[in-house]
């Protein structure tokens, strides 16, 4: 098994994507279980590919190829996940807020977190302050993370504190922001529960609001 | 030397002379509210009207005192003419690239033949002419252009683009050419029309995206043919995050000026360049320009004027809603 699990954890860190689907499927035939796939394969892969990230021995290229990969064979374990078998099993909504297009920190923050386990309900880019927060509830999310690149569209995020206040989701549901413009300091005055500085961060962060 | 017009400053610090004070500058998108009140100009107007945006872009140097005139506001010219959906934004927001046009397969070799007659390329060309001849004699004409890089990533998405790169590098080469064609047309067509100096951003083209051995192939040469037909208008590179490791690299390029944010040291950044490049920026426009105090301002334009900086001005693109007193304080501190 741990054979299997190295094989795709190197998948991912290489971005071998045609590889991900029948490596896999090869693995479940072989009896590895779905979560030990996810959390001890795939998961170890992406932890690398984020500290290549940080190390900047990868670039954004290797990292969106890596994640392709991961999505690739999740595709193939997500359906065969028996539920309560481990791991963090947090529930997070996430979006890039209205007046903004800029998704590729949201994205590689996906991929970092669904590698970690997570169920990631993802609503895209330019996204309505109203429709994160109602997703969150419809949801019942442990979570909502948002980020944004520019700066008139801070006042998004502060928006989504105000009504996750008004709608008493908080504190049960927790509040995470990043992205260029953002700050420690700007978390703080708004009331959001945690900063994240990097994709990398964002993992740890996300897991200890889980816990809370 | 205190008797230099504002464009003689410019210049002179471009070409890297020695002055009693670098010009205080805003290469990057200019215009906030206040200076939009001050001439009751404003966003989205501005960005179609040729009077409204050469105007527009006056009015900080009027009413704030920066050193030139800078225009259009976006980084979205390239991208609409390219065949994107372009949202105009308000008042206090910069326009924005709704979709990208093609795929893998279909990215053309050519453009239509009348490109240089769509979308906001004659606004942007008409008002550096409205500009020059109304401002031109005092203050110089900065137009602002988009990097192929970034242009490519608009037409293809930035996404695709990145992971083109090790998946399917024909198709980035493609977009690239395509990009560079309509880049190198449209700042030809800026510099005739009386532009003094060119900034190019591509922020796509950040070390947050690319190696410094993927910038080389994929972002210089383009950078390098889109300036071919500069002709005398002094050429600058604007490219957004830490470029610290990437400032060898700009340099190569060829370009009179390299703009950068504040995530590089300005200490660091003019040991590193040495005088091969005129230095322009660095003070942070979130933090201390938007969100921090006066004396924030004040602390960090100072330490970038003292570092050696050939120009000073913000490290990117103002946010409209930058206060005014900061921007002062910014001018303040540079002009004494």
């Amino acid at each position: 098994m741990t054979d299997y699990l190295a094989q795709l954890a190197e998948v991912v860190v290489k971005g071998k994507i045609k590889e991900a689907k029948p490596l896999t499927e090869q693995a479940l035939a072989a009896g590895v279980p779905a979560n030990e796939i996810i959390f001890n394969g795939l998961s170890k892969g992406m932890e690398v590919v984020g500290q290549k990230y940080e190390k900047k021995e990868y670039y954004l290229p290797q990292v969106l190829l890596s994640a392709q990969t991961m999505y690739a064979s999740l595709d193939v374990a997500l359906p065969k996940l028996v539920v309560g078998s481990g791991g963090v099993r947090a529930k997070v909504v996430m979006a890039v807020v209205e007046g903004d297009v800029h998704d590729i920190g949201k994205n590689i923050v996906k991929a970092m977190l669904t590698g970690a386990g997570m169920t990631i309900f993802d609503l895209g880019r330019d996204v309505p302050i109203k429709n994160i927060v109602d997703k969150a509830k419809a949801e019942s999310v442990d979570i909502v993370a948002t980020s944004t690149l520019m700066t008139p569209t801070l006042a998004g995020m502060k928006e989504i504190e105000r009504m996750m206040k008004e709608g008493n989701m908080k504190p049960k549901i927790k509040s995470m922001i990043g992205g260029g413009a953002t700050s420690q300091e700007f978390a703080s005055q708004i009331g959001a529960d945690a900063w994240g500085p990097d994709a990398i961060a964002a993992v740890q962060i996300a897991m200890n609001l889980a816990k809370k | 030397m205190a008797n230099m017009t504002p464009k003689e400053r410019v210049l002179a610090a471009l070409d890297r002379k020695k002055l009693d004070r670098p010009p205080v500058v805003c290469f990057t998108q200019i215009a906030t509210v206040d200076a939009m009140d001050a001439v009751k100009v404003y966003w989205p107007d501005a960005h179609t009207d040729p009077h409204k945006m050469a105007t527009l872009a006056a009015a900080p140097s009027k009413v704030f005192g920066f050193e030139c005139v800078r225009l259009p506001f976006c980084l979205t010219v390239e991208a609409e003419v390219g065949g994107c959906r372009v949202d105009l934004g308000k008042m206090d927001r910069t326009p924005m690239v709704k979709s990208h046009v093609f795929d893998e397969s279909n990215i053309p070799d050519d453009l239509p033949a009348d490109f240089m007659t769509k979308g906001r390329i004659p606004v942007v060309i008409e008002a550096v002419k409205i500009a020059k001849q109304e401002f031109g004699k005092e203050l110089p004409i900065v137009a602002g252009t988009t990097g192929p890089f970034t242009i490519a990533g608009h037409l293809v998405g930035t996404e695709n683009l990145l992971l083109w790169i090790i998946t399917n590098p024909e198709a980035v080469v493609k977009a690239l050419k395509l990009a560079t064609k309509l880049e190198r047309s449209y700042i030809g067509a800026l510099a005739k029309a009386g532009a003094d100096v060119i900034v190019m951003s591509d922020p796509s083209a950040s070390t947050d995206m690319l190696s410094g051995e993927m910038f080389d192939e994929y972002a210089a040469p383009y950078i390098i043919e889109s300036f071919k037909d500069a002709g005398n208008a002094k050429k600058v590179l604007h490219i957004c995050g830490d470029t610290t490791l990437l400032l060898d690299h700009m340099i190569k390029t060829g370009v009179n000026g390299l703009s950068i944010e504040e995530k590089v040291s300005p200490e660091k950044a003019v040991q590193i360049v040495n005088g091969r490049a005129a230095l322009v920026g660095n003070v942070g426009v979130v933090r201390p320009l938007l969100q921090g105090t006066t004396e924030d301002v004040l602390r960090d334009a100072t330490r970038v004027k003292n570092a050696g900086f050939n120009l000073v001005g913000p490290g990117c693109g103002l946010a409209a809603r930058v206060p005014k007193a900061n921007i002062e304080a910014l001018i303040k501190a540079v002009k004494g």
